[in-house]
């Protein structure tokens, strides 16, 4: 039987493998910025990636339209009933609005946490060895996109931006289990608004956390939970989900409620992201705390 | 020119690997299970086993790299996972027979062991906190059942890919 490794083989593999470790460690330091060889890399997969995936939502679609095809009944129906319904809505809305422009005019604010430019992009791929969930939009930033930004579909926040190239951006869904990935929320339907965070998410439940949020207050099943705004980098007024269940937290100090997601995080097609107008500010919405605490030490 | 048919496939199936990606998680009956696609390794090990292991550690080397620096911003896991795979099914190979049946089989082993290497070493980083138990049932077995089935389509394709390529090079030795 020949001899599985010469001697000349083994310094080879021993020296792979260092080099292996030491550019694996090199890596997992900084995740968060992209060398420029890096992001050549990135940009050119980008491009072939979407001439793949552009056919591929083009089938998925059809399927959809199928799908909708066949509920357009039941579903007319039940449009029908809300129809009566939304015009009422629809003119307090409009009154509501420019009562707020006007008082806005008055106290002379121009600039709000809930104004934003969006920025339309198209999911190229999702991290098919999902171990981490991230997926890849085919907007970088040449279009304006910045890392922390906000993305959302049409029905709520799926998560931010980590990482931008000049054509494409990658996004952590907020189904991530990354213990710092936190966005500052607020529980609407009650006297006053009720502020906490979103910290982790619960895998076996498919839920979200929602900590911090004082023990006095009473929380309810079904309240809805918005963006707050204020972690610094996201607009206000994103929806988040919904309270499903409320229980003490760990240390019994505070309360913690599970969120069920508004959006839907698999099948991700067309998505938003959120430029917000007010200016940006280091805070919990991008994970960095230690930066975060140190500005605030700076100022007071 | 059938020379060029080995590496498209596997630019092709590079792309197509995030794009069923989008499908999962599945949900059944309550439970979600992850289906993870393996195409580009499989096809790698049927090179190493049909074609030609240096080809297929070249291969594995590029794909791994893009693989690295596209999805997971760790350099140096899947541009090492891919060839060393490889060089496992090369050395393998040499004392079993290449009867398509078995190159299926030992594909799938290696599939899985690659998965499981995976998932160890993302514990290992603290990434996931997935136990054992849980990833064998919702992540291993799903995906080994989906890219069987792919496998059990199309391998007969990969080979016959690769005999065409074969039969070209020994026509044409310069062209290697």
């Amino acid at each position: 039987m020949p001899q599985l490794f010469s001697n000349k083989r083994l310094i080879l593999l021993l020296l792979g493998v260092i080099l292996l470790v030491a550019l694996i460690s090199y890596s997992l330091r900084d995740r968060g910025n992209v060398s420029p060889p890096e992001q050549v890399i990135k940009d050119a997969v980008g491009v072939g990636q979407s001439i793949f995936s552009g056919p591929a939502h083009f089938v998925t679609g059809i399927f959809d339209n199928v799908d909708s095809l066949l509920n357009t009944y039941q579903e007319n129906q039940h449009l029908k009933a809300r129809l009566e319904e939304f015009a009422s809505v629809q003119a307090e809305v409009k009154d509501l609005r420019s009562e707020n422009a006007e008082l806005k005019e008055i106290v002379g604010k121009e600039e709000d946490l809930r104004t934003y430019n969006p920025i339309h992009a198209t999911v190229i791929a999702r991290n098919p060895d999902q171990w981490e969930e991230k997926v890849i939009l085919n907007k970088g930033s040449s279009t304006g996109v910045k890392e922390n930004m906000a993305v959302m579909t049409a029905s709520g926040l799926i998560g931010k931006v980590i990482l931008t190239t000049p054509f494409t951006s990658t996004v952590e869904l907020i189904s991530t289990q990354n213990p710092n990935y936190r966005v500052s929320a607020m529980v609407l339907g009650g006297k006053k608004d009720v502020f906490g965070l979103i910290e982790g998410y619960d895998a076996e439940r498919r839920e979200l956390l929602l900590k911090r949020v004082d023990a006095e207050i009473d929380l309810k099943k079904g309240q809805q939970v918005v963006s707050s705004g204020l972690g610094g980098i996201f607009p206000k007024g994103i929806l988040i989900g919904e309270i499903t269940e409320v229980t003490i937290d760990e240390f019994g100090l505070t309360k913690l409620a599970y969120i069920k997601p508004a959006a839907d995080f698999s099948l991700l097609n067309h998505v938003i992201i959120a430029d917000r107008v007010a200016p940006e500010v280091d805070g919990e919405d991008n994970g960095v705390i230690e930066d975060a605490t140190g500005t605030e030490e700076e100022g007071s | 020119m059938i020379r060029f048919w080995i590496p498209l496939i596997g630019l092709a199936l590079f792309f197509m690997e995030p794009i069923f990606g989008l499908f999962s998680p599945l949900q059944l009956d309550g439970g979600f299970y992850y289906i993870v696609p393996r195409f580009l390794i499989m096809f790698l090990i049927f090179i190493a086993v049909y074609y030609d292991l240096k080809h297929a550690i070249y291969y594995g080397l590029f794909f791994g790299l893009l693989y690295d620096v596209f999805f997971i911003d760790i350099i140096g896991l899947y541009s090492f996972l891919y060839p060393a795979i490889c060089l496992a099914a090369g050395y393998i190979v040499k004392s079993i027979q290449r009867h398509l049946v078995v190159t299926t089989v030992l594909t799938l082993v290696l599939t899985a062991l690659f998965e499981f290497i995976l998932y160890q070493f993302f514990k290992f980083i603290s990434l996931v906190s997935m136990p054992m138990d849980v990833f064998l049932s919702t992540r291993l077995l799903p995906t080994m059942i989906a890219n069987s089935l792919f496998l059990f389509l199309l391998g007969w394709v990969f080979k016959l890919v690769i005999d065409a390529r074969l039969i070209e090079r020994e026509k044409n030795p310069r062209l290697s």
